[in-house]
């Protein structure tokens, strides 16, 4: 297929999942004559009727409570939250209802619901418009969350977390919506939960997700002509962390920054680095640098940029790592 | 209970008028610019809207306004300072708070607005409750749209403003609307039986006459204000513009009748030649305020450094 647009290749999974299921539904604001604020949804309703692609009313809670009930009763449903600061008032709902089914029913019995959030900042919204929520996510247990960073991850990940029996956290970075990337609608995807080594390297280790991915990568070309090999991990699936290709990568580059757009104060960076430290303490040059958002609100958007970890920062995190 | 507009015919005072024609070319001006790539973010006018605030706000001139993510009339209306409402959408100096909060996240003494719907109703009775206590004679006003009666916060609040007797206006800008959402496919019942379930009074109004509507409301506004019942009023309106810019699933046949409700068009036919001479005043006024912010320098947040922030609940 052509290149593209992470939005595109989301819809064509929704589609795909849809089509495989018809125990998939898909609820939200706005999700069906608009097709999303995002569009992601785009032509869903008209194909396949309001009573799989449902409009609701303005509700968080009772979009996930109602997917919940649904999802206990055989459906497969899809939420969509229309922004991350939207979230909160679902915030109940899953962190006390489907995150815990489970460990409740004894493993008997889960909940394949799916809530999709678009992420992050970098598109000059407004205040509650360019959150990155993660943390609080990967903080409950019972929650799977990820985080794709191209078309075709987008496309993969949302049909396996529709095919998931748990629930899942699906975090869209709203920059990567309209880039474009190669998409293979019958690719075998790889395991939702393995982090995907995106460039090999022997000098320092980047682990990044979502929209800092191609910032990454960027930083990682610049290390190469500056005669520094890095290799860039691209987590995808932000809990469970897959711990093991982190400590691979570190065994052998001894360095490591973690970048993320979230505020730093118990960000997953934190967690990586705890992690890594715990296991790979003897193989560590460096203290592991972490590239974040600031412990502040999310500014307006002029100075989002300031605020937003770009490759200036994620190299300066690199020299930082060979100073020892 | 519906109050039904009748035709009262005398023309509205002119600074109303003035305050009416500044929030629509304000707002027309706004998604010029944003068509034009000269504003960042997004933007929800109040096109059509603009007599709700205008209405009520002498009714409510010392009451804390929690206004939402359509905003902007709510804050003209109150402050009449379009330069520094554009100022704080443009992140210019002179914005009503520093470019932080922007166009739906406004802060000024007895001001706030939250993009996040349905939130500012507890908000709300906590300030309200605190009027009470202190028997200030004020209370608080929280503006809402229809499809903001879907968010549990709104009942929680209702609930407790009735129970405790707080000084709460709920005001509901009904434009059978929700971004794209038509309200009754997002709503069963009806507002007015919802305020009844909790015995929280209730009034429609239907028409834009100011005159009329502020006949009407001062009532409701009394018992509210001096013997803390909680009120709902509700504003059957119409959105003329798009949810936020260019993103209108309506058709064009579905908004056109809109317009010919337009409280502009009444009052141009009903005042002439005198409302095209204001007209086009404020248009160039707000033209003129518009060329003269963009040419300020970028907004400035001033530390509030060791001290206390301000309370944002004064009096009492
Ligand atoms: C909690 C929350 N969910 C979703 C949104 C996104 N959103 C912004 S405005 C809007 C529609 C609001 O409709 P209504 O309350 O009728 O007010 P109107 O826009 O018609 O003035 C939606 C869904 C939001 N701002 N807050």
């Amino acid at each position: 297929m052509s290149p593209t647009a992470m939005a595109h290749a989301l819809n064509a999974g929704l589609r795909r999942a849809m089509e495989d299921d018809d125990r998939v539904v898909l609820i939200g604001e706005d999700i069906g004559r608009l097709g999303g604020v995002f569009r992601v949804t785009d032509g869903l309703q008209k194909d396949f009727g309001d009573l799989r692609v449902v409009d609701s009313p303005l509700g968080e809670a009772g979009i996930v409570g109602s997917a919940i009930g649904l999802a206990m009763a055989g459906y497969r449903p899809v939420c969509e939250i229309q922004f991350d600061g939207f979230v909160f008032p679902a915030m109940n709902q899953i962190v006390t209802q489907l995150a815990k089914y489970r460990h409740r029913a004894e493993g008997r019995a889960s909940l394949p619901v799916v809530v999709r959030i678009p992420v992050g900042g970098g598109i000059g919204a407004i205040e509650h418009h360019s959150e990155s929520p993660e943390a609080y996510f990967a903080h409950t247990a019972g929650l799977k969350v990820v985080c794709p960073s191209s078309p075709q991850d987008a496309y993969d990940l949302v049909r396996q977390a529709v095919r998931s029996d748990d629930p899942v956290v699906f975090l869209e970075p709203k920059r990567s919506y309209w880039r474009k990337g190669e998409l293979d609608l019958d690719a075998v995807p790889a395991p939702v939960e393995r982090a995907r080594v995106l460039r090999a390297g022997d000098d320092v280790t980047v682990v990044t997700y979502g929209a800092l991915v191609p910032v990454a990568l960027e930083v990682a070309r610049i290390c190469a002509e500056e005669g520094r090999s890095a290799e860039v991990i691209d987590l995808r699936c932000l809990s469970p962390i897959d711990d093991a290709t982190i400590l691979d990568s570190v065994r052998r580059t001894g360095r490591l920054v973690v970048a993320h757009e979230a505020s730093r104060t118990a960000g997953l960076g934190a967690e990586i680095a705890a992690r890594v430290q715990d296991r790979a303490f003897y193989s560590l040059e460096a203290p592991v640098q972490r590239v974040t958002g600031y412990d502040t609100p999310y500014p307006p958007s002029r100075l989002e940029e300031d605020w937003l970890p770009g490759v200036d920062r994620v190299l300066d995190a690199v020299d930082r790592t060979f100073e020892h | 209970m519906t109050a039904v507009q009748g035709d009262t015919n005398a023309p509205p005072e002119t600074s109303d008028v003035e305050v009416l024609l500044t929030i629509r070319h304000f707002e027309t001006l706004l998604l010029r610019m944003f068509g034009e790539g000269r504003l960042n973010g997004t933007t929800h006018t109040c096109l059509g809207q603009e007599y709700v605030p205008v209405a009520l706000e002498p009714l409510i001139a010392d009451d804390f306004v929690l206004s939402n993510h359509r905003g902007h009339g709510h804050y003209l209306a109150r402050f009449r300072d379009p330069a520094g409402l554009l100022a704080e959408i443009m992140g210019r100096a002179g914005a009503v708070c520093s470019g932080v909060g922007g166009s739906q996240h406004l802060h000024r003494d007895g001001f706030l607005s939250t993009g996040v719907q349905g939130q500012s109703l507890p908000v709300a009775v906590g300030i309200g409750l605190h009027h009470k206590r202190t028997g200030s004679g004020r209370i608080a006003v929280a503006y809402v749209g229809d499809g903001t009666w879907g968010e549990g916060a709104v009942y929680e609040a209702l609930n407790m403003a009735a129970l405790w007797r707080v000084p709460v206006l709920v005001v509901v800008e009904h434009n059978g609307i929700a971004q794209s959402t038509p309200t009754r496919l997002q709503m069963a019942g009806s507002i007015a039986d919802r305020a009844a379930a909790f015995g929280v009074d209730f009034l429609e109004i239907t028409g834009h006459d100011l005159t009329e509507i502020r006949e009407l409301a001062a009532p409701v506004v009394r018992r509210v204000r001096e013997e803390h019942r909680p009120a709902v009023l509700q504003f059957t309106t119409r959105r003329l513009g798009p949810h936020s810019k260019g993103d209108d699933t309506r058709t064009a046949e579905e908004v056109e009748p809109l317009w010919a409700l337009d409280w502009h068009a009444e009052l141009s036919a009903r005042m002439g030649e005198e409302f095209s001479r204001l007209d086009e005043r404020v248009r160039a006024e707000v033209q003129r305020v518009a060329e003269e912010v963009d040419a300020r320098p970028p907004a400035e947040w001033e530390p509030a450094g060791g001290r206390l922030p301000r309370p944002v609940v004064s009096g009492g």
